[in-house]
């Protein structure tokens, strides 16, 4: 492959699983570069990360997930690199399902795919995540006519221009949702593919049952008004 | 009713004063600074002019005292909006630079270790 893919990372506190990612990435050929970017982590992420050979970007402060995710875009955009692909840095998401969402990039007619686990049977999630993410997935449905039912997933592709408007752009918070609503605003196109995704293997998910109401109300006003806006 | 109008003047007059010392000192900004120095100036104004206060109340149907705590809570809401307002875009502002920051400093260890990526 002589496209080159930016495998940004974002990681905090992920000394135990962040190794097994990038070499999972590694064994995907030379197209592929791993960027992690290090959300002021206190544990050993860096060190185990650049032993594995990946580019690591060091946030001086944390950021959370979107503002992560949005210096890995803008690293791959100021690079030029072809594609971005967004990877949890806690094993969730088997390196070896990114060529399945950078090969509709590359044909042409998508700018973003999201990889999904749920268009495949079997996946286990709590009640209260698998009703918002269906809550979601129908304000998408009914406000733009996206179908996407696993809009929370964090594994992810855009090409360059996505990554242009995602590096000025992005939401901060809880971005997965939102990112999608912008890019249907901003006129790209948006596809969903089914992947595997494992179970985390250490640590917890950030959304707790306690947060997952408040994460739906937040996510769900910060669409509605972004119906309004101009982007 | 002149105990209120007497303490309200003191207040305001204080308050003038206050914004102008830290204005002078260059403790806050000016687009702040008029902001304040409007409140307090309108706060000034009712007291030393009551009966505009109680046009007011007699308008809205609140009672004197209310009314004048309706004004200040007014103000006050004003205020933290625009404070809400102002952290947004500091938030915002901030997180341009802690990521610039980064990808400068990459750079900066990819200079002194001879890497070009």
């Amino acid at each position: 492959m002589d496209r080159r893919v930016a495998v940004v990372i974002p990681a905090y506190n992920e000394e135990k699983s962040i190794a097994g990612v990038i070499r999972g990435v590694k064994a995907l050929g030379a197209g592929y570069h791993v960027v992690v970017i290090n959300d002021s982590s206190r544990d050993g992420t860096t060190r185990n990360a650049e032993a594995e050979g990946a580019v690591v970007i060091e946030l001086p402060v944390n950021l959370g997930i979107g503002g992560a995710v949005q210096t890995g875009f803008k690293y791959a955009f100021e690079h030029g690199f072809d594609a971005a692909v967004q990877v949890d840095g806690d094993g969730q998401h088997p390196p070896d399902q990114i060529p399945l969402l950078v090969e509709p990039l590359f044909e042409g007619g998508v700018d973003m795919v999201v990889g999904s686990r749920l268009l495949a049977s079997g996946y286990r999630m709590t009640f209260m995540r698998g009703l918002g993410i269906r809550l979601i997935s129908l304000f998408l449905r009914t406000f733009t006519g996206m179908s996407v039912r696993d809009a929370t997933s964090g594994f992810r592709a855009v090409n360059r221009g996505l990554m242009n408007f995602f590096a000025r752009s992005y939401p901060q918070d809880y971005p997965e949702p939102e990112s999608l609503l912008l890019a249907f605003l901003k006129g790209f196109k948006v596809a969903e593919v089914s992947v595997r995704m494992d179970y985390r293997k250490y640590g917890n998910s950030s959304i707790t049952p306690f947060r997952a109401v408040y994460y739906m109300t937040k996510v769900l006003l910060a669409m509605f008004i972004d119906l309004f806006r101009e982007v | 009713m002149f105990q209120i109008r007497l303490f309200v003047g003191i207040v305001a007059i204080l308050f003038f004063i206050a914004t102008f010392e830290f204005i002078r000192k260059g403790r806050l900004r000016e687009e702040y600074a008029i902001l304040w120095l409007s409140t307090s100036s309108i706060i000034a104004i009712l007291s030393l002019w009551p009966g505009l206060v109680s046009v007011l109340s007699e308008a809205t149907g609140l009672y004197y005292i209310t009314a004048v705590l309706a004004i200040f809570f007014s103000f006050l809401i004003a205020v933290l909006m625009h404070y809400s307002i102002t952290i947004s875009k500091m938030k915002e502002t901030n997180k341009e630079l802690i990521q610039k920051c980064a990808l400068l400093e990459l750079r900066v260890r990819d200079l002194e270790h001879g890497r070009s990526q």
